[in-house]
């Protein structure tokens, strides 16, 4: 559809071309956190009457704009600043995002917008109707940003470089607009030149080749020139500044790592590992490294675990490690394979638009995947693949769906391709976190299914082929046309895809790429022994949301007993069942080694096995090619075989998964079985611990021996000759390692007949505390402790309680005192001897907060909350905030949320204030259509100032305020507002007409109130407030139909929201509230619409009058809105207003 | 009472001796003794010289036994010097002669675990106990602050630093992986274990020098500007024009 733009090359949507930028940034002061500098765009217009160039511009104090070096008149206006005007008393959500959208459209650079319109003086008219160059120079501050660069100072003695201060630029997608003006736009390409100036102890990192550095004359500052002739986008532009210790790669020179100051040594561990991700990559896309340097910095307080800008990343401090370290290693190998993955797709090339973006995500994520595969093998991979499957599965079915490419045609509303969510698509700064960290999810995977497709061989060209358009492109030098090869965009990528492979792949993509949503399964079968045929049926369920219909070829494989078969079901519209015809016959009595899918001959034990079938198990799309979840029926004895043959680990983790519904002595055996198997993957392993502890408790009654897993951990790792003794820790079999830690953990969620942790378990666990020793170990053990410490919290069960006594030490527990005992000590000795990444710490605040939602100990939130400081290590500030959150959900405590709530405002650390919102959201204190204490109108008003104004430095931060108000409140009004006053009135008269009488005492109430400042109009007799805007009001007010008129009026009010004077409420309002919100639930939405509209017809006559009245009131507010928007035409078309207007009734009069 | 008297004018004696710091009473100390005790020294002299005084006569030599040539095992040894020489000659060697024994070495595997462990509970607990005393201290319970005192958090300037960097412990342990090997040599259960952890020792060092090789080479390198990379070329003088 709009791909025919594509297919015509890009297109700016700015009247010039930006060809070359300086940014010199000459001052910056820690302890003021501020910067002064300015920049310089070399820009050529492409229109001959250009005499507005607009910028994106935030934060930034601009002091002086010229232009050819003429002083040069300038706007500055930025509407996402308050997204709805604060005398507005509009509260519902559906309004706030649109107003958003449209706010955020107003500035897009990519629909050619800015927030800094700088007008081009009329002296240079002449010159730009000759299209020639204009230099626009550019002078600002930054005082103390809230987002964009993020200084941290540490309150101590010495210099700045002594303290460790340092700054560095951070954001969510394009956000460089905070910290300079520029174009912050992904597909606006130019080359830079950058400069800092910074104190002589200190280094600034950034893009480009460094090509001098040079003292200021006073020799205490120096100037870092750097140089990047690869054109970039201003959004991949970023720096960082501190007094870091410099390590150069040993392997490759050309690579050189920063890092805080006394962390050298854990640099050069972290670090060794990168040249094999660089060699990799290039191998595989057959690719130099585009960017002739590539710099890492790891810094503190960072905004993601990893960003990657043009030739160098951004990564948190808090991935560094030591040798010691086992569980960190291959998280941090991950999070520098992505860093290097986004260098090439994301940094070198980048987007056309936004909607191009799953292209570059989908890349990156996918040859990333390829690394996966190659560095930790066939089965890791796997796992992860499966992983990510069921993380975006989940996903789609509980919000309604992520779409990779949305394609946006010509702002209708009914067109919104994201109506299910409560946010807009069309922006990146409007998307929730949590659905873009989904959509990347889905974006490699959909990579994944292509190449399915079209094989991994062309797929690789593909890449390739981008890739030397690209740096074809980029060497050309001021020929700024060409340039745009360095874009991508989804047109451009399917042309190249449809070249290389001759493939087509356009049903795919249809189907995953233009279409939100998942496919959901159902499987079942039966085996007709007569014709020696398995009857398999493949329902689809296509209706929920989130899911869509598929139709296409799907692989289902057989394990029979002569062998393991492939077949293609072609998924039809009607067709449900399927006809497999067997290969083999039932022989279960000759002993004959059974084929594998790998060849591998094996001998099983078939006793178990229907005698009359030879299906030993049955699998849906094996390979995960298609985006699916499959349930799937089978028998147990058939998930059982799948669990021990089946060698593929996705197979056996679904096994192992549909197990848990057959707790049977044979199930127990096959997963202790898989449990002893060292050729096991070690994930599945793991898995299997918890399968079987789910097991034990379900056949508690019938259970016979020791408690699960505890012989068998005793013969792994406990001493021959006292076998209560666990042997001194050796990891150095890694599989064996990750086994150890897991299973106490698995082993504490066993119960026994009274749902009690067996005292057996807990005294084993405790003796593993007790005998633990690591002193002959070569690997630190603070992640096997801390998984000790989660055992222990497993182990807790609620505490019996009588009569609701005060929780004291005297009746605590005798278990539950040994275990606070361990807690203690592990608590206190962390003090003393800090674990790395504080992870027991963070197990004990989570183990007690366990113990309080248990009724074990006091449920007090004052020992986490100054474990949430500012001040402690970001882990165990989260893991102390999460027990704050829990604690303000169970307790309902309002002073808690105003605490957390505060904190999201004022916290200096942005992924805190960020994480707070959002594990507010995963685990709300109450969510809507829920009565709560403290949902009430003061803490509306609060998240409402905090997603409209107080958050606009930080998008993801906004974003996680609008996804935290949706979970409390909905995209309606929310339910514990007083109802709105309306400036309307209404003729008594009439209304007696229509009133049903059993409703009279109540409007009788209403008319007695005293009567508002609103009530202007002097023919007025009676004053209704029986309004709300909630929808779920709405239906009461219907279908109680005693007041059509304020129905319509009410209606009226939710399309245009006057603005009303008088905050207060009068107390009849509210009591009334209570009233009418009763029997919303009683009534669905669909019926109510169409209700609704019935009754807009009926009355419509009837109130006429009243309508034109209030119609003029409504155009009257219409230009009031319009008005603001006046500046921009583009904003104008997608404004909350005029969409409004559309829908308004008084137009459909 | 004569002896209670006689002892008590000893004890005295002695102290007044020890009083003047010395350790034998001097006849001026017994002279002190005798005037506080109410005796009245003028009249000893006197009593001395009476008439009718008895005068007991030392007692008889007698031979000492000798011990059989036979029975005479080894030299006795001489008396030390502190030890007059009339006082009787030590016995025989081999009455108080003593061979060093200790107590059958614990090899119990088990029970030396279980040392092991208590042994650092207690240290633990005690030590954090002791913390938790003399600093401030969170509690769990609102009435009881001393049961399971729990040291208060208290925030870093830079939290980083502590919960990245490995502890000194863990340094000092890896030192001690490699120098106390062999105190559980007796215990079979972990021999493999040893010879891992033996294996891994020269293993280690070989790493830890080749990292110093490296990190050499790379100074080294950076010296003679082998590697060329911008950050390590000197920081340039300003230039002339530039100051204006």
């Amino acid at each position: 559809m709009n791909r025919k733009k594509g297919d015509k090359g890009f297109e700016s949507p700015r009247p010039y071309k930006l060809t070359h930028q300086v940014v010199c940034i000459n001052n910056i002061n820690f302890q003021r956190k501020s910067v002064v500098g300015y920049v310089e765009l070399t820009i050529f217009p492409t229109v001959a009457n250009l005499n507005r160039i607009k910028l994106n511009s935030k934060q930034c104090r601009i002091y002086r704009v010229r232009v050819n070096d003429l002083e040069a008149a300038f706007i500055y206006n930025d509407p996402t600043l308050e997204v709805c005007h604060h005398e507005s008393k509009q509260r519902n959500l559906n309004y706030f995002s649109n107003a958003y959208a449209a706010a955020v459209s107003a500035v897009d650079p990519d629909a050619g917008n800015g927030e800094l319109c700088i007008k081009v003086p009329s002296e240079l008219w002449k010159h730009v109707d000759e299209l020639k160059v204009l230099k626009v120079h550019i002078n600002f501050s930054l005082d103390q940003p809230k987002g964009g660069l993020h200084f941290v100072v540490p309150n101590m003695e010495g210099s700045m470089a002594e303290r460790g201060a340092h700054v560095f630029s951070c954001g969510y997608q394009n956000s460089t607009r905070f910290w300079f003006p520029c174009v912050d736009s992904y597909s606006e390409l130019c080359t830079w030149k950058l400069e800092y100036t910074v104190d002589a102890a200190m280094v600034a990192v950034s893009n480009g080749d460094l090509v001098e550095t040079v003292y200021t004359h006073d020799m205490r500052k120096k100037t870092f020139h750097y140089m990047l002739t690869i054109p970039t986008a201003a959004s991949n532009i970023s720096l960082a500044i501190g007094p870091f210790e410099i390590l150069v790669d040993p392997y490759m020179h050309e690579v050189t790592h920063f890092c805080l100051p006394q962390l050298l040594p854990l640099l050069k561990h972290t670090t060794s590992y990168l040249h094999e991700v660089f060699e990799f990559y290039e191998e595989i896309l057959t690719c130099r490294y585009p960017y002739s340097c590539f710099k890492t910095v790891f810094i503190d307080e960072a905004y993601v675990e990893v960003a990657a800008y043009a030739s160098m990343s951004i990564f948190s401090t808090n991935l560094l490690h030591s040798a010691m370290i086992i569980d960190e290693t291959p998280l941090t190998r991950r999070c520098l394979a992505q860093a290097l993955a986004q260098q090439f797709f994301g940094c070198f090339i980048s987007r056309m638009s936004w909607s191009d973006e799953w292209v570059l995500k989908g890349i990156s994520g996918y040859i990333y995947g390829l690394w996966m595969k190659k560095t930790f093998g066939v089965n890791e991979y796997r796992h992860w693949i499966k992983q990510e499957l069921d993380q975006i599965v989940a996903y789609e079915l509980k919000t309604g769906g992520v779409l990779l490419h949305p394609i946006f045609g010509g702002g209708k509303e009914k067109d919104n391709p994201a109506s299910h969510l409560h946010f807009s698509i069309k922006h990146p700064h409007t998307l929730s976190w949590e659905y873009y960290t989904m959509f990347q999810c889905k974006a490699h995977l959909v990579m994944r299914l292509i190449e399915n497709r079209i094989s991994m061989e062309f797929m690789l060209q593909v890449f390739n082929k981008l890739l030397s358009l690209a740096s074809t492109a980029s060497s050309q030098k001021f020929q700024s046309h060409m340039w745009s090869q360095m874009l991508v965009s989804t047109s451009g990528f399917l042309k190249s895809i449809s070249n290389v492979s001759g493939k087509d792949i356009q049903p795919l993509i249809k189907q995953w790429v233009d279409q939100s949503g998942v496919v959901k399964f159902y499987g079942s079968f039966a085996f007709n022994r007569k014709r020696n045929v398995l009857e398999l049926e493949i329902k689809q369920d296509y209706t929920s949301p989130g899911t869509q219909k598929y139709v296409g070829p799907l692989k289902v494989t057989v394990q029979e007993l002569d062998g393991s078969f492939n077949h293609t079901l072609q998924i039809e519209e009607n067709s449900l069942k399927h006809d497999i015809p067997c290969h083999s016959k039932s022989r279960r009595n000759k002993k004959k080694k059974i084929p594998l899918m790998n060849g591998e001959e094996v001998d099983m034990d078939l006793s178990a096995m229907d005698a009359d079938s030879p299906l030993l198990w049955i699998r849906i799309d094996p390979d995960m090619s298609v985006l699916r979840k499959v349930e799937f029926e089978q028998s147990d004895f058939m998930w059982q075989y799948q669990l021990r043959y089946e060698r593929d680990v996705v197979a056996q983790e679904e096994a192992i998964l549909a197990l848990e519904k057959f707790p049977t002595p044979a199930s127990r055996l096959a997963l202790t079985d898989i449990l002893e198997q060292e050729q096991c993957f070690y994930r599945v392993r793991m898995m299997a611990c918890f399968c079987l502890a789910k097991i034990a408790n379900s056949m508690v009654s019938t259970w016979t021996g020791p408690p699960a897993m505890k012989s068998l951990f005793t013969r792994m790792f406990c001493c021959k000759t006292c076998p209560n003794i666990v042997k001194t820790n050796n990891f150095m079999n890694f599989q064996s390692y990750f086994l150890q830690k897991t299973m106490p953990v698995a082993m504490a969620l066993l119960r026994d007949v009274h749902n009690l942790c067996p005292k057996e378990v807990l005294m084993f666990i405790l003796d593993l505390i007790k005998y633990n020793d690591n002193r002959k170990n070569k690997f630190s053990d603070n992640y096997y402790r801390a998984e000790l410490i989660d055992a222990l919290a497993n182990s807790v069960t609620p505490a019996v309680s009588v009569n609701n006594e005060v929780r004291t030490l005297d009746n605590l527990n005798p278990d539950i005192r040994l275990i606070l005992e361990e807690i203690t000590r592990f608590l206190n000795m962390e003090k003393l001897l800090p674990s790395y990444r504080h992870t027991i710490t963070v197990s004990c605040l989570k183990a007690i907060r366990v113990l309080q939602k248990n009724g074990h100990v006091p449920s007090d939130p004052a020992l986490f909350k100054s474990y949430a400081e500012y001040g402690h290590f970001i882990d165990v500030r989260i893991a102390a905030l999460d027990a704050v959150v829990d604690y303000t959900k169970v307790d309902r405590s309002y002073e808690e949320l105003q605490w957390l709530l505060t904190m999201v405002q004022n916290d200096p650390v942005p992924y805190i204030r960020h994480k707070i919102l959002d594990m507010l959201t995963k685990n709300p204190p109450f969510t809507k259509n829920m009565e709560s204490p403290l949902c009430n109108e003061a803490l509306v008003d609060q998240l409402w100032k905090l997603m409209n104004s107080g958050t606009s430095h930080d998008w993801r931060l906004r974003c996680g305020a609008v996804d935290l108000y949706f979970t409390l409140f909905g995209l309606s009004r929310p339910s514990c507002l007083p109802l709105p006053e309306l400036g309307l009135v209404l003729n008594l008269k009439e209304k007696k007409a229509v009133l049903n009488p059993t409703i009279i005492p109540e409007s009788v109430v209403n008319n007695q109130e005293p009567v508002n400042s609103t009530n202007n109009h002097g023919q007025s007799v009676g004053f209704q407030n029986t309004f709300s805007n909630s929808q779920e009001e709405e239906e009461i007010d219907m279908d109680t139909v005693h007041d059509s008129q304020a129905f319509i009026y009410h209606h009226l009010n939710m399309l245009e929201r006057p603005s009303t004077p008088g905050k207060e409420q009068s107390s009849g309002e509210v009591n009334m509230h209570p009233v009418s919100a009763a029997p919303l639930s009683v009534f669905s939405k669909e019926s109510n619409s169409s209700k609704h509209s019935d009754h807009h017809h009926h009355h419509h006559h009837e109130h006429k009058k009243k309508k034109k009245k209030h119609k003029h009131k409504h155009k009257h507010k219409h230009k009031h809105d319009s008005k603001e928007k006046e500046k921009d035409p583009f904003a104008f078309s997608n404004s909350p207003a005029s969409a409004r207007s559309i829908r308004s009734p008084s137009l459909s009069d | 009472m004569l002896q209670s008297y006689i002892s008590e004018m000893g004890r005295s004696a002695k102290s007044y001796c020890e009083h003047t710091a010395r350790t034998q009473p001097t006849l001026s100390d017994i002279v002190v003794t005798l005037v506080e005790m109410g005796f009245n020294v003028e009249t000893l002299p006197a009593y001395a010289k009476r008439s009718q005084r008895m005068v007991i006569t030392a007692p008889p030599v007698t031979n000492q036994p000798v011990t059989p040539k036979a029975l005479t095992a080894g030299q006795n040894k001489p008396h030390p010097s502190y030890i007059p020489s009339h006082f009787p000659e030590f016995p025989d060697p081999h009455t108080y002669i003593k061979t060093p024994t200790y107590r059958e070495p614990v090899s119990d595997y088990q029970v030396l675990r279980e040392k092991a462990a208590s042994q650092r509970r207690d240290v633990e607990r005690a030590l954090t106990r002791f913390m938790a005393k003399t600093g401030e201290t969170q509690s769990l319970f609102k009435d009881d602050v001393s049961t399971f005192p729990l040291i208060a958090a208290r925030p870093f300037t830079v939290p980083y630093l502590t919960a990245l960097l490995p502890s000194e412990l863990e340094m000092q342990q890896m030192e001690e992986t490699d120098s106390s090997e062999q105190d559980e040599q007796t215990d079979t259960e972990n021999l493999p274990l040893h010879m891992s952890t033996d294996d891994s020792g020269p293993e280690k060092e070989n790493t830890s020098v080749l990292q110093q090789n490296t990190s050499l080479s790379g100074s080294r390198n950076g010296e003679e500007n082998m590697i060329d990379n911008p950050y390590l070329r000197p920081v340039k003088k300003p230039k002339i024009r530039r100051k204006k």
